[in-house]
């Protein structure tokens, strides 16, 4: 059977230049849950109204080691409206929870709340109060004494030490130290980056009702299905009763993947209380309550022939962790394949240090990884004499250096065509210092930035209903890429009905399951399982129009028909034309349902269980024939002021490879958000330590310091992706993590030809340019 | 704590609240009234995502007290559209794609139409300078400038 592309009037929302239309997949359709956020009618988890909720606020540990010797919680728990306040001593607790990868965890309980403190910022108590203000009020009455013991800071302090190898990170091929040694041209230089923090708008936080032995939890998340395995297996109840709920999420870039001791701490002071609780972290709490990017140290070492060949790159990285869990930011990712090389070397240490476990934040590895190599490889232009762009030309990987497999795509060589033509690149004056404008020097920077496109299978539901309306479900998320969007324009173009008649419900892991929207897989995971349920769906209304005695199509005996803008017909244009809604009703069905999935056919239901609740099934980005890679190229131009210091990104200039565009509207938002957050890392972002108590001093928005509108050019981004049949369903690779990769060092480059200053910190701060 | 009465005009509604003193109004609209468009970000006064007008002014709800808004007009991202028909800046900002979580935007968008009344929305670069006290960090800010430009223009017009 066939299916025909929708034909629908001019659409209100505007087509792409390209002709598409705008309700197809690869057409500008508007965010379909756009009207709902920018009338406030949007409802995000913690804003549900619940009858009887109490409110909790937590207390946490001023301390970075050492133990809890006592808590004094009698003024608090006299404060008026207290209802309960919870100790490591008070509170029930859980089981020990399986990590996400599905490792069977070790039979021992679980306590959320710490007695042994491993970080400042842990949570050790929790004061659950009638009223939010009568919470927060007691809390500040909690008095915990503690046995202080040394911590270790950061990476800095000099007990850190060298830290643990981890194995896994090696790669290593040809003779990568002798090849260094014999080449004429060699440069060696380190490369930090501070930790970083993913600051979504919207605190964590989390709303807990018990119902029985039913746990509902209304949380922002990247994962329902993944979340709802953890709460389960704390509370020790089936899978199946405990419901996620997360209908919009105000940004989450990595920190709202897995549930974390906030989330047990509510739902075990619910479960005690008997009454709902509502947990949401203050600012400063974020900063504490999970981990942001790791801070990392590189080496990085390039040896060259005379004209700037690459001959060997030997890479040596150091990323931060906790006491007592393990976090690896894969700092060779981006050095490994990014260049051709004969002679290669990375290896990886992790240093234990007093701080809650780093976590996930956009582009984790590649992000750090394209810092220190995309900067070493400008330094060696400049010490061969060639243009940046040109010896990244000169050095292109033909082929995965690291797996001799073919690139599925790389239009990389066309992204620095395309930037360098819309930014003026060739008018570029090589030497640094050279280019002014009054006091400010201005400097231009390039580099390049990949994002492995990562894979999983996927399950929707798709439903035909009576009145020709389509309805589509999955417990994945939408925190801003665009997935209700996409989704209803996968399911409009392939049943044949409009956009408008799609309604999406994602954000309730009573649909049907998903994988964790993260690692930019999201997009191409779910078009193609809703694509799939889709056609499933299309071809049973096909079926029945042809073979149902009652259908006005029963006497045409044709073989298929064909669907479009909701109406169905033969292909010849003969014969009746109807609705769906009236076919539907000539053949007494209320219904069509279909669930499509995109998992192997022999799975079993565990196979199912385990790759929706776990990430131990995702597809590797270089299985069978093919390495798959979302590829850019930033082209970045800065002022900076002579005197003072100040840098102004004053004009960015990205061409980007993410594939097909499913909906370019909203994926060149993603990727612009990226390039900002990059900007934000490259000039403003880091976490400072105070150096005698392990604490985070600027542990707010005031005082950590992300990006404003003031400090964002305008951004030019350019598509200059193709269709990559072996990296997703419907041709896309990923879009969400690809542009923040390589902002940084275009930055740093582009400040070194402004001012003939190399700074290999983050953030570029005045006082490194002074 | 002892409660007092307090008399809230919000989107043209009275409302009769008996409220504890140090309730901020972020969390009367929020906790009390339902009304959850307006944002809690930091609940400090850093990130703008609780915007609210007061008699027409930008202020923050986060850190003006549900009692300091007696006797005001207060207006939220619920009460910015009549009758179902969009504002110009809800409607700019849904052609711009100028948010993406959606979390800052009633902040940016109550942000947008008092820049815009002020006349700040001049320039791009006065864009920039009179919407930088309102976060995002998804990074929707060109979006944003564009979305305010193109409803000054249309108020303009």
């Amino acid at each position: 059977m066939t299916v025909h592309n929708i034909r629908v009037g001019e659409s209100k929302r505007g087509d792409a230049s390209d002709g598409t239309l705008a309700e197809s997949v690869g057409g500008r359709l508007s965010r379909v849950d756009g009207p709902a956020k920018i009338t406030g009618a949007a409802r995000y988890a913690v804003e549900q109204q619940l009858e009887g909720l109490a409110h909790a606020v937590l207390v946490e540990s001023t301390i970075a080691s050492g133990k809890v010797r006592a808590i004094d919680a009698a003024t608090a728990e006299a404060s008026p409206g207290v209802l309960r306040v919870l100790t490591p001593d008070t509170i029930i607790s859980l089981r020990t929870a399986s990590d996400w990868f599905g490792t069977p965890p070790p039979d021992k309980p679980y306590c959320p709340l710490a007695r042994d403190i491993t970080f400042c910022g842990q949570h050790v108590a929790a004061v659950v109060a009638e009223t939010f203000e009568q919470a927060v009020a007691a809390a500040a009455l909690v008095k915990v004494s503690y046995d202080e013991t040394p911590s270790i800071v950061d990476l800095d302090d000099g007990k850190a030490g060298d830290g643990i190898p981890i194995d896994a990170m090696t790669k290593e091929w040809g003779d990568a130290p002798a090849a260094f040694a014999a080449a004429p041209v060699r440069i060696c230089a380190a490369y930090n980056t501070p930790r970083e923090y993913q600051a979504p708008m919207e605190p964590h936080g989390l709303i807990a009702r018990w119902e029985g032995e039913h746990l509902t939890v209304w949380e922002p998340s990247q994962w329902l299905d993944g979340m709802a395995r953890t709460y389960a297996e704390w509370f020790a109840v089936p899978f199946g009763n405990v419901r996620l709920v997360s209908p919009y999420i105000g940004g989450g870039f990595g920190s709202k993947a897995l549930a974390l001791s906030h989330g047990a701490v509510a739902a075990r002071a619910a479960k005690m209380l008997g009454r709902p609780v509502k947990l949401v972290m203050t600012r400063p709490q974020t900063f504490t309550g999970y981990g942001g990017r790791a801070a990392t140290r590189q080496t990085v070492t390039i040896g060259t022939d005379r004209e700037g060949v690459i001959q060997s790159i030997v890479h040596r990285g150091v990323n931060e962790t906790s006491v007592d869990g393990m976090w690896v930011e894969p700092l060779g990712s981006v050095t490994s394949i990014m260049y051709a090389t004969p002679n290669f070397s990375s290896k990886q240490n992790v240093v234990r240090v007093n701080s809650v476990v780093p976590g996930a934040m956009r582009a984790p590895g590649e992000n750090p990884s394209a810092f220190g190599i995309e900067s070493a490889i400008d330094e060696l232009a400049y010490e061969i004499g060639i243009d940046p762009l040109e010896i990244r030309l000169k050095n292109y990987a033909e082929q995965d250096p690291h797996t001799r497999k073919a690139w599925s795509t790389r239009q990389l060589r066309e992204a620095f065509a395309a930037g360098a033509e819309r930014f003026g690149w060739a008018r570029r004056s090589p030497k640094p210092r050279s280019m002014r404008d009054g006091n400010q020097l201005i400097g231009w920077g390039v580099a390049a930035g990949t994002y492995p496109v990562r894979r999983a299978y996927g399950e929707a539901v798709v439903r035909i209903l009576a009145d020709g309306s389509v309805e589509v479900e999955s417990s994945s998320i939408d925190m801003g890429q665009g997935t209700y969007t996409i989704l209803a324009q996968t399911a409009a173009e392939t049943v044949g009905v409009r956009a408008d008649d799609v309604v999406v419900k994602l954000g309730d892991s009573r649909f049907a399951r998903a994988g964790v929207a993260g690692g930019s897989r999201l997009a191409g995971v779910m078009t193609g399982a809703v694509s799939k349920a889709a056609t499933s769906a299309l071809d049973q209304l096909v079926g029945l129009a042809i073979s149902d005695p009652r259908s006005p199509f029963h006497a045409l005996q044709a073989n298929t028909l064909v669907v479009a803008n909701g109406r169905i017909g033969s292909p010849r244009g003969d014969g009746p034309d109807v609705s769906i809604a009236e076919l539907l009703k000539s053949v007494g069905r209320d219904r069509i349902e279909a669930t499509g999935d995109t998992m192997p056919a022999n799975s079993t239901a565990e196979d199912r269980y385990k790759n929706y609740t776990t990430i131990a099934m995702a597809l590797p980005h270089t299985e069978g024939d093919y390495s798959r890679y979302s590829w850019c190229a930033h082209f970045i131009e800065v002022r900076v002021d002579e005197d003072f210091g100040t840098v102004r990104v004053s004009r960015v200039v990205s061409a980007l490879d993410s594939g097909r565009l499913y909906n370019p509207k909203l994926a060149e938002s993603q990727w612009k958000g990226g390039i900002i957050m990059g900007i934000g890392q490259a000039l403003l972002e880091e976490g400072i330590m105070d150096r005698r108590h392990g604490r985070i001093v600027n542990n707010n928005l005031a005082d950590y310091l992300v990006p404003t509108n003031a400090d964002i050019p305008d951004i030019e981004v350019i598509s200059v992706g193709i269709p990559d049949p072996h990296s997703s369903a419907l041709g896309g690779k990923g879009v969400g993590e690809l542009g923040i990769v390589g902002v940084a060092p275009a930055i740093a480059n582009a400040v070194f030809h402004a001012t003939g200053k190399r700074v290999r910190d983050l953030p570029i701060t005045l006082e490194k340019l002074i | 704590m002892t409660k007092i009465p307090v008399h809230l005009d919000i989107n043209g509604q009275h409302h009769e609240l008996q409220l504890e003193p140090r309730v901020t109004l972020l969390d009367a609209l929020r906790e009390r009234l339902g009304l959850t468009g307006t944002k809690k970000g930091c609940d400090h006064g850093q990130c703008g995502a609780c915007t609210v007008h007061m008699d027409g002014e930008r202020v923050l709800a986060c850190l003006t007290l549900a009692a300091q808004a007696e006797g005001r007009a207060i207006t939220t991202i619920e009460g910015l559209a009549r009758e179902g028909e969009l504002h110009p800046v809800q409607a700019a900002f849904l052609d711009q794609d100028a948010f993406q979580c959606g979390y800052c935007t009633p902040g940016q968008i109550m942000s947008a139409v008092a820049c815009i009344r002020e006349g700040h929305a001049g320039s791009d670069e006065e864009i920039r300078e009179y919407m930088a006290g309102n976060l995002c960090r998804c990074g929707a800010y060109p979006h944003i400038v564009a979305a305010v430009r193109q409803a000054a223009q249309e108020f303009a017009s």
